[in-house]
This record gives C-alpha cells, sequence and structure tokens, in this order.
C-alpha cells in the first residue's frame, strides 16, 4: 500500500471516531433537553455546531482529491458549499417562517468569490503550464535545428557520393569502354587505360568508406565512444589524449552526437588552434555526460564564427545538451558539452 | 568536327576528351564551369557543346541553365547534356528551347563509347538524342496521354526508340521487323499526331517533341 492510501485509511478513521464523538455529543444534549423538559429544541444549534468541523473536513477532503492543478479550487468550490449550507441551516434553525430569507446575500457573495477564483485559474497559466509552455519553445526550435542539420547531413552526403564514389565508376567505365574498342587497335595505351580504372575503383572504393564513416563510423559501434575517439585521435596530425571515466554504455544516438562534436572540435583544432597538444576528456555523473575537449593552441575560437560548433550545438541540443566555449586570445581553447542520458548496463 | 567540353570533376573531363579524341573529334576547349563554357563557345564556335548538368558554384543545374542559354544566343547550336542521374524535368526544359540538335544522357552512356560518339555526331547534325531512361520515365507518364493513346503499341515502341535518336534501319534491327514496316509505323504515327506533310524534314524531330512534351 502506498503512501497516500495509507494516509486516506488513517483519515477515515480519524474521521469516524470524531463523527461518533459528535453523534454521542448530539444524544447526551437531547436526553438532557428532554429531562429538562422538552421546551425551545436548542440541542439542533450544538448539533449544528458539531456538523460544522465533520461538513469542512470532508469538503477540503474532497477538494485535495481533484487532479493536480484543480485542487485549490476544488477545495474552494466544497467549501462554499458547506458554508452556505450552514447559512441556510441557520436561517432554518432560526425560524424560516419569521424572517426573510437573508442567507441570499452572503452566499451570493460567496458565489461571486468562487466565480471570480475559476475565471482567475483559468485565465493564468499555472508555473507548471508556463514550464511546460517553455518547453514546447524549446522543443520546437530544437526539432527545427535537429531537421536542418539533418538535411545538411544528406545533401552532404549525396554530394561526397556524387562527386566521389559516382564520378570515379562513371570514369572507370568510361575507361573500360574506350579500352574495349582499343582492344585490337593499341594494345600498350590500353594497358594504360586499364591501370588507370583499377587505380579509379579503389579509389572509388575509398569514398564509399569515406562517405560511410561521415553516416556512422563503423568503430563507434564496435568500440563505443572512448574507443572511436581514440581510433579518431591516431589519424590526426596533433597527438591528442584520451581520458575516459564512463561506468557504462552512452545510448547509440547520444554516443553518435557526442562523436561527431569531438570530430568537428579536434580538425578545429587541428585546422585552426596550431595547438601542439590536445585533451579530451570524458566523464559522466549525476545522469550527465560530459565531453571536454581542450586545446594549447592560440586561442579565438568562437560559437557563432563558422558553422562548425554551431552545428554542434544544434545537434546537441536534440538531446537537451549544451555547449560552452572558453578561448580567450592566447588560449587555451576548452570546449565543454554536456548531454543528459542514461548509460546501459557496463561493457564486461 | 569541334567540340567544347564543359565538365567540373576532371577525371570525367578528361575521360570524355580522351575517348572524344580517339575517335578524330577535336576538342576546342575543355572547361570546368559555366562562365568559361560560355567564353569557350564564344570564342571557340564549335559544331558542339557537351555539358554537365552539375556545374559551380550551385553544384545544382548550372549547366542545363548555360545550355538553355547558349542555344538562346545562338539559335539551334548543339549541345549535349551529361548528367550522372537523369530528370523529364530537364529534358523538359531543354527541349523548349528547340528539339533539333539537343541530347541529353546519362553518363553511364558514354561508356558504351561507340554509340557514345556516334550520339555525339547525330546532335552534332541537327538530331535528337535522350536517355533511354528519361524516354521509359515518360513513356509511363504519356500513358495517360490522349493522343499517345491512339498509338498502338508497336507505334510507340517505335516511337520511343526514335526518341532515343535511332535510325529506321537501327529501329527495324532493335524491333526485329524490316525497314519496310518501320516506315509503315512511322507514317501512321505521324498520321495520328496531325503532323503535315509539308514539313517533311523536320517530323521526325516534331513527332518526338510532340511525344515529349505533350501532358
Amino acid at each position: 500500500m502506498d503512501r497516500a492510501a495509507l494516509r486516506d485509511v488513517r483519515w477515515r478513521m480519524i474521521l469516524r471516531l470524531e463523527a461518533s464523538v459528535s453523534v454521542g455529543i448530539g444524544l447526551l444534549m437531547l436526553i438532557i433537553w428532554a429531562l429538562a423538559g422538552a421546551r425551545y429544541f436548542w440541542p439542533a444549534w450544538v448539533w449544528l455546531g458539531l456538523a460544522i468541523p465533520l461538513a469542512l473536513q470532508v469538503a477540503i477532503r474532497r477538494g485535495r482529491r481533484a487532479p493536480k492543478g484543480h485542487r485549490l479550487l476544488a477545495a474552494h468550490g466544497a467549501i462554499t458549499c458547506v458554508l452556505a449550507a450552514i447559512l441556510l441551516a441557520i436561517w432554518v434553525l432560526a425560524g424560516a417562517a419569521r424572517h426573510p430569507f437573508w442567507p441570499v446575500w452572503p452566499i451570493l457573495g460567496l458565489s461571486v468569490v468562487l466565480v471570480g477564483h475559476a475565471w482567475i485559474r483559468h485565465a493564468l497559466p499555472t508555473a507548471r503550464e508556463q514550464a511546460l509552455a517553455e518547453r514546447v519553445a524549446v522543443l520546437t526550435r530544437t526539432r527545427r535545428g535537429a531537421l536542418d542539420v539533418q538535411a545538411a547531413e544528406l545533401q552532404r552526403i549525396e554530394r561526397d557520393l556524387h562527386d566521389g564514389a559516382q564520378a570515379r565508376l562513371v570514369s572507370v567505365a568510361m575507361n573500360l569502354g574506350l579500352a574495349e574498342e582499343l582492344l585490337s587497335k593499341d594494345p600498350q595505351s590500353l594497358t594504360d587505360l586499364l591501370a588507370e580504372a583499377r587505380t579509379s575503383t579503389l579509389t572509388a572504393l575509398d569514398d564509399l568508406r569515406t562517405v560511410m564513416r561521415g553516416i556512422q563510423p563503423p568503430v563507434l559501434a564496435d568500440r563505443g565512444l572512448e574507443g572511436a575517439i581514440r581510433a579518431l585521435a591516431l589519424d590526426l596530425a596533433v597527438p591528442v589524449t584520451v581520458s575516459s571515466e564512463i561506468p557504462g554504455r552512452v545510448p547509440v544516438p547520444v554516443e553518435s552526437a557526442a562523436y561527431f562534436a569531438v570530430c568537428e572540435c579536434l580538425a578545429n583544432v587541428v585546422k585552426h588552434s596550431g595547438a601542439l597538444h590536445a585533451l579530451v576528456d570524458l566523464g559522466y555523473r549525476d545522469g550527465v555526460l560530459s565531453v571536454q575537449v581542450r586545446d594549447n593552441g592560440a586561442g579565438g575560437a568562437s560559437l557563432t564564427a563558422g558553422s562548425g560548433l554551431r552545428g554542434v550545438a544544434r545537434r546537441l541540443e536534440v538531446f537537451d545538451g549544451t555547449i560552452t566555449l572558453t578561448s580567450p586570445a592566447g588560449g587555451p581553447t576548452v570546449v565543454r558539452m554536456e548531454v543528459p542520458c542514461e548509460l546501459s548496463s557496463p561493457r564486461t | 568536327m569541334r567540340a567544347v567540353i564543359a565538365e567540373d570533376l576532371a577525371l570525367l573531363r578528361d575521360g570524355l576528351t580522351r575517348i572524344l579524341r580517339a575517335h578524330d573529334i577535336d576538342v576546342a576547349a575543355a572547361v570546368g564551369d559555366p562562365v568559361a563554357l560560355a567564353a569557350a563557345l564564344e570564342e571557340q564556335q564549335p559544331d558542339i557543346a557537351i555539358v554537365d548538368v552539375r556545374m559551380p558554384p550551385t553544384f545544382t543545374n548550372e549547366g542545363l541553365v548555360a545550355a538553355i542559354e547558349a542555344r538562346a544566343r545562338r539559335p539551334g547550336m548543339p549541345v549535349l547534356v551529361l548528367s550522372q542521374y537523369v530528370e523529364q524535368l530537364y529534358a523538359r526544359e531543354l527541349l523548349l528551347s528547340g528539339a533539333e540538335g539537343v541530347g541529353y544522357l546519362l553518363k553511364d552512356r558514354v561508356s558504351e563509347v561507340g554509340m557514345f560518339v556516334e550520339t555525339v555526331r547525330k546532335v552534332a547534325g541537327g538530331g535528337t538524342v535522350l536517355d533511354p531512361d528519361v524516354v521509359t520515365g515518360m513513356l509511363t507518364h504519356h500513358d495517360r496521354n490522349q493522343a499517345m493513346a491512339r498509338l498502338t503499341r508497336r507505334e510507340r515502341e517505335v516511337m520511343a526508340l526514335m526518341a532515343e535518336g535511332r535510325s529506321n534501319a537501327a529501329i527495324a534491327g532493335k524491333l526485329v521487323v524490316t525497314a519496310k514496316a518501320v516506315d509503315k509505323h512511322i507514317n501512321s504515327i505521324f498520321m495520328k499526331l496531325d503532323l503535315p506533310l509539308d514539313a517533311e524534314d523536320n517530323r521526325r524531330v516534331l513527332a518526338v517533341l510532340r511525344y515529349l512534351q505533350t501532358d
């Protein structure tokens, strides 16, 4: 049994006890009234007094059971009903026939207050609603960013294939076509053509591998984030030290985004920073993957200049990730990226 | 015969140049972008321009645009457009600049060197040659078309081969019928498409054009 249900049971017991005590007192008053000669029926007022706390408790309780965000209003409504009932009871007990129907005025007042509350409740968003609206705005923006990134990626892949592998295969076909013709006429140039065709085929394969690496590097699937970054570091002109403390496997989409983010950062290090050395530090704490890329280069990098890091930022935003850059003139440059995610079980 | 080549990828530019030269077609200039193409055409006045669809600066369809512009400056200037993929839309735009001396081929076709060189000569001589892929695409498209619906299946096959730039003899060979039968089919096509007799020389091109441009 959960805590709410337990509280509910306890409350019911207390209420039942209260009700029994009240009924007891009420009966006692009735007996005293009868013994005292049964004149003006005053115990009714005592009963009213006993009923008020019980009714208020039930009313508040009902209000609290309403769906989240509507509880205050529901409690207010229930209490208003109880107060109206009390006023009516007083009017009846005071001898309904002898007085005008005065409770109409206080009940009207209570109703106006209740309607006012309801209107305010309806018109003004709650803190929760504001938070949700902000969240929707963020999601809308990051989703658009993600789609932009994706479209740019697809365009890049298409162009790489068109200018790379596809063009080389066309050239191979051309050469082989010409070779076919030369077979009898000019055996010497035939040899050259065939050699060129073979070279083009190999280069086309290289191009295809490059494109595939750009889509999803096989080493990332094989070795995870740390291994893939180590593999990447080996191919770079600048020495890179990689350290990692991640007690498990990062989810594939985050892994891919983090990998390409590091690729971009390290490419910047090689191309722009003039650094002699770079550090990549991977960590995971309190449900957040942190990736830090640091170099001892010239600094002066910015998130706005060039689309590289901005693209990274948009890619990370999809996962609610953030990127911060400190790069004073003269260096060092530190890019810190954080992405909330859950790790799967540690690698064995 | 003199040709100008416009192709931004050096590998393919060299390949094309080599093939044409091996077949005694003089390559007067081989350039890599539309601006250089316009200058080369102006300077060389070649018999044909062989143009890649995709060129700098935006790598979309600059080549196509440049080809159409070249034909606007010098009407009837033979242009053979090459591409790594073919689009019916591009074929239509190209044909709107006139159907004579126009070719549009997938680059893959260049590997059939003999056919390719023949195509270059045909387009330079004012013929219309479209890639079989474009023709096939248009064929399915035109199944819904009324004028085309009047053609028999055999006549449509003949039509498709005409659009690929084949001669009567070649069509006869491909369909395994006599040249006389092909003649009969073609006359029947001209009749059904209401092509006038007085334009005898152009009727072939006109038929192809009508075939390709009707919606």
